[in-house]
């Protein structure tokens, strides 16, 4: 049973990070930078709930706050650039992110042990969750909190003005310039609301893991990041889950029984989705479908 | 800083701009397809890193003379890149660049676990030729193998822009890079040509993917992973569609690179790197050499 809380745990936070690229995705930019936003979340809440023995949602508040006001700064001189020009700028800002934790040495004494982040070795003594007595259950419902509440924000905020507008950046940048968008401010903005989720979901990271290091932020988890939204379909929220649910649970865990060809299964897979549904899996067709399918009565 | 120190110093950045070489053909690669197709193609530093594998099984099975293998890797480098771009690219449409982007990054997965699966993820030796040979020229040693690697780099280069510039095939590819549907017009097929730059810049990732093993001496799976960022920032550097400014970026990279690790020590020195394209995208967004605005 824990292992598939554990399970629902790792989906939980990866459509944490999955959403953040969403934001950004929408308006036709592709970041690789959120891994370093979820490195510096992770960071941030591990040391103030360690070190400042601050509480749990305080310390994700903060941490979510410092992945947006990062992700704000690196917008404005990122953005400059466009498209793949801008992949390669988030991919250096991402590695940057991660080779600064990677030299980043901050040790107090506490006891007759020392605690907090410490270099290459990475960060061990985050244990907020068993020192104050939650279960693995308790951890995932925190966590699917977290996600419910970040999947309806964006879904209202997908279904307001703001939606439209970061839509019609995505689309064509031109037509939006002329309908009076400055697409500057909106994609500085799609940035930092995906700065604050990553951060967000950064910060959760570190404390169900309990041991962070730089290792685990590097190119890798940024291209997860922009996976999810891309294989699910940037039609709605419920695509990124839908990818997330695919790629952790039945790509990762779920051909484990097939040993090693599983790894060789796992990118020849996200090949052939990308043959089949270029549009990803849950693409606006298919949403029609699903709406027709349960709301006959009503039409 | 007495006179020693800067010996090291200078040694240590001729052997990264030697090394240079080999960043400088991976952003070739990259300036070229992107160029053509508008398009980032992750897999392709895997690719090299593939070829190079591929010869290097192949040369162990029929035992040819060492400068063989290099061929080899150019020969099995032209046919992967062929088939990344049946795979990733051939039937997906144009209008989506974010689905041909996770189509090579799931290449990329995919080539690496080919590597991993096939060698048991154990590294293996690369032959280095001329590694006995040291020039010294004053109180410089030149390595005979990256000296080799050097040439043999320039040698590529030369040969790709002599094919660019010289044969009908260049024409073709230069004329899909500046105006896809006057090319159509003209009778060009743009498929074809495509398919053809893939091949092309497969070539070349395969010698720069021998070249690499060939200067560290072993490959690694590990290796595709960080050829692949390095790549990117060379192309961006020198300018996104600039064939001039990726071979100088690349050489430049190379120098920097270990001027940095001399300096600060191996685990800040990519850091220092990124610093630099950071510099570069805020002060000179085009790179070094920035092709006059096209009209898209």
């Amino acid at each position: 049973m824990d292992f598939y809380l554990g399970l629902l745990q790792i989906i939980g936070v990866h459509t944490l990070l999955g959403l953040s690229a969403y934001c950004v995705l929408l308006t036709g930019q592709v970041s690789l930078a959120q891994a370093g936003f979820f490195a510096v979340g992770a960071y941030v809440a591990g040391m103030l709930t360690v070190l400042a023995a601050w509480p749990l949602i305080l310390a994700l508040a903060v941490s979510a706050i410092a992945g947006g006001a990062i992700a704000c700064a690196v917008g404005f001189p990122a953005l400059r650039v466009k498209g793949l020009m801008l992949v390669v700028a988030t991919v250096a800002f991402g590695e940057a992110v991660r080779l600064f934790f990677f030299n980043f040495d901050y040790q107090v004494a506490h006891g007759d042990i020392r605690i907090g982040p410490h270099g290459g070795e990475g960060f061990r003594q985050i244990r907020y969750f068993p020192e104050h007595g939650w279960t693995t259950l308790d951890v995932a419902l925190f966590i699917w909190t977290a996600v419910a509440l970040v999947m309806a924000a964006l879904w209202w905020m997908d279904r307001s003005r703001a939606g439209a507008v970061l839509r019609a950046v995505g689309e064509d940048e031109i037509a939006a310039q002329s309908s009076g968008i400055n697409i500057t401010a909106v994609k500085v903005a799609a940035m930092t609301i995906g700065g604050v989720i990553a951060g967000l979901g950064g910060g959760i990271f570190a404390h169900y893991t309990t041991h962070i290091e730089h290792v685990q932020f590097g190119v890798v988890l940024a291209t997860f990041a922009i996976a999810y939204p891309i294989l699910g379909g940037l039609s709605n929220v419920f695509g990124t889950l839908l990818a997330v649910i695919f790629i952790q649970g039945f790509l990762l865990e779920g051909l484990r029984f097939l040993g090693d060809w599983r790894n060789l299964l796992f990118g020849g897979l996200i090949v052939l989705a990308m043959n089949l549904r270029p549009r990803g899996l849950l693409d606006a067709g298919s949403t029609i479908a699903l709406k027709r399918l349960f709301f006959k009565t009503k039409e | 800083m007495d006179f020693l120190d800067f010996i090291d110093i200078v040694q240590s950045i001729a052997d990264g701009v030697l090394f240079g070489t080999t960043y400088a053909l991976l952003g070739i690669g990259f300036t070229l397809i992107f160029g053509v197709m508008h398009k980032l193609n992750l897999s392709y530093a895997a690719a090299s890193i593939g070829a190079a594998y591929a010869s290097l099984l192949i040369f162990a099975g029929i035992k040819a003379p060492p400068p063989l293998v290099f061929l080899l890797a150019a020969v099995c480098g032209g046919f992967i890149g062929g088939m990344v771009y049946v795979i990733a690219f051939r039937f997906i449409p144009l209008a989506n660049p974010l689905a041909t982007l996770m189509s090579t990054v799931g290449l990329l997965l995919l080539i690496d676990e080919i590597i991993v699966h096939t060698t048991s993820g154990v590294p293996l030796a690369y032959p280095a030729l001329f590694s006995d040979v040291i020039v010294r020229a004053g109180p410089f040693n030149l390595r005979g193998d990256l000296m080799f690697v050097f040439v043999l780099g320039c040698l590529c280069m030369v040969l790709l822009l002599l094919l660019l510039y010289r044969t009908k095939l260049g024409l073709a590819t230069r004329a899909v890079s500046q105006q896809p549907i006057a090319a159509e017009l003209c009778g060009i097929s743009i498929t074809r040509v495509n398919g053809l730059t893939f091949v092309i810049t497969g070539v070349i990732g395969g010698i720069a993917g021998a070249m690499t093993g060939a200067a560290i001496g072993m490959l690694s799976p590990l290796l595709s992973l960080p050829l692949t960022v390095k790549g990117l920032i060379v192309t961006v550097i020198g300018g996104l569609g600039s064939i001039p400014g990726a071979i100088i970026a690349g050489l430049l990279v190379g120098g920097l690179e270990n001027l940095f690790q001399f300096a600060r020590g191996v685990s800040e020195r990519d850091l220092y790197i990124m610093i630099l394209l950071f510099v570069f995208l805020v002060f000179r967004p085009g790179g070094l050499f920035a092709p006059s605005a096209g009209r898209d």
